[in-house]
């Protein structure tokens, strides 16, 4: 399994996982979870905040598309502040800038099963760990089905709620932040069993991945 | 928010024992009038479910029937656990009770145990598994305001205990602290030891000390070859 950083400008053979990614989206999201707002005609989950300033973090197993996530930042506009801002009672632990926001976590669905955490749900939770703490973020927002704290706090993340969770279409839904720490890293590395770190160092650096393919 | 939960849900994330999630569980379901309550996997029919049991805060005769004599199979609480993903009360758990006498037989001796009405919160794991918090109390006079504080507290708790467990299992695999490497980090971007210690807090021997035990567990020789290890090792991201 490997673990790519995808952001603007997009190369190589990226832009043909980005696609890949948005039809998966749609598949997960509107056809089976059913988010119908998210609904396109050519079955595509693309919105507004797929713009330049966010980062795909996706996975492949050999040739496939696997899982993914994205991160938007916090200071611009963005999913938590916009769609989300009734979920949110309290204040952002740190300036905007600190954080950001995570969004559209999925694992391909004939992944999920064999009474595991499933190895794509790990990989992705440590990179989008090793991802937050190589960019300086000091927490990571995420609205979503309650059943994520008990996921996140299984893995040794402190996550604090940002409001009091509510039924959204009948699922118990909350907005919350994640610490973003060492601990947090070892900890996710540790329950998960991941050895080594996912995330190719030239991805962490902007700009720097063209340079060298140039 | 409702600051008590807050406290709680700190609480809880503070905790590193079983002994203190019990307590801590304990004195927050109080509040909503509960008494009692376990935390637990729910096994494939069939199998014991004593090793998935993570915390157990009921009566140890009772306890010790229910897992003796495989109730989880026909208890028609732990079954709904299955088909729902909201909390629910112990009286809206499905059974045929003219003609399932096994679900009879679990519900009225939890009854005799005085364990009559309860808030079953069931927790979804990766995988198709499948987990369960069951409080032990009247449910009638909840709100739905209180029930979701109930569930989100119910599943702080399942995952803190998981993140115990696996804690307790799985070897060391990496070969630095934390601490280290927050400190080797500060040494890779040219501080002193004296600059780490403003910086971290700790006393400048405690940095130093922490440099030592990182040298000493890599097997490097000097600072310098400690650091370069650790990037090499992909133990610091700097």
């Amino acid at each position: 399994m490997q673990v790519h950083i995808i952001r603007a400008p997009v190369s190589g053979d990226n832009p043909r996982l980005l696609e890949e990614n948005y039809r998966l989206r749609h598949k997960i999201f509107v056809d089976l979870q059913g988010w119908n707002d998210l609904r396109r005609p050519d079955g595509r989950d693309i919105d507004d905040f797929d713009n330049a300033d966010a980062t795909h973090i996706l996975v492949t197993d050999g040739e496939e598309l696997v899982g993914g996530s994205r991160i938007t930042p916090l200071n611009r506009p963005n999913l938590l502040q916009t769609v989300f801002h009734g979920l949110v009672l309290g204040d952002l632990p740190a300036d905007p800038s600190l954080g950001a926001d995570w969004t559209r976590f999925y694992v391909r669905p004939d992944r999920r099963e064999g009474r595991r955490r499933a190895p794509e749900s790990a990989a992705l939770f440590c990179a989008m760990m090793e991802y937050a703490l190589a960019e300086g973020f000091t927490f990571i927002t995420f609205v979503s089905s309650l059943s994520m704290v008990e996921h996140g706090t299984s893995v040794g993340w402190r996550i604090t709620p940002l409001g009091a969770p509510v039924l959204v279409d009948g699922k118990a839904t909350v907005a919350a932040w994640i610490e973003v720490s060492e601990q947090a890293l070892y900890n996710v590395r540790r329950a998960t069993g991941m050895s080594h770190a996912l995330i190719p160092a030239s991805a962490l650096r902007r700009g720097q991945g063209e340079a060298l393919t140039a | 928010m409702n600051v008590d939960l807050m406290l709680t849900i700190e609480a809880l994330q503070n905790q590193e024992s079983q002994h203190g999630i019990h307590a801590v569980v304990l004195d927050a379901i109080r509040k909503y009038g509960f008494e009692r309550f376990i935390i637990s996997g729910l096994p494939d029919r069939g199998m014991d479910v004593r090793p998935f049991v993570l915390l157990s805060g009921w009566d140890d005769e009772w306890y010790r029937r229910y897992t003796n004599l495989g109730y989880v199979d026909v208890d028609p609480v732990a079954r709904n656990c299955f088909a729902t993903t909201l909390p629910f009360d112990w009286s809206a758990a499905p059974y045929d009770r003219a003609e399932d006498f096994s679900a009879r037989r679990v519900m009225d001796e939890a009854r005799d145990f005085g364990m009559d009405e309860g808030l079953c919160v069931p927790v979804h794991l990766e995988g198709g598994m499948q987990g369960v918090v069951s409080l032990v109390g009247r449910t009638d006079w909840l709100d739905e305001k209180q029930r979701l504080e109930l569930h989100m507290l119910a599943l702080y708790a399942h995952g803190r205990l998981r993140f115990l467990n696996t804690m307790d299992r799985t070897p060391v695999r990496r070969l630095i602290t934390p601490r280290e490497a927050e400190v080797l980090k500060w040494v890779a971007v040219g501080k002193t030891a004296s600059e780490i210690a403003d910086i971290t807090g700790l006393s400048f021997r405690t940095v130093n000390q922490h440099c030592e035990n990182a040298q000493r567990r890599l097997g490097t020789n000097n600072r310098l070859h400690t650091v370069v290890e650790a990037i090499r090792q992909k133990l610091i991201v700097l």
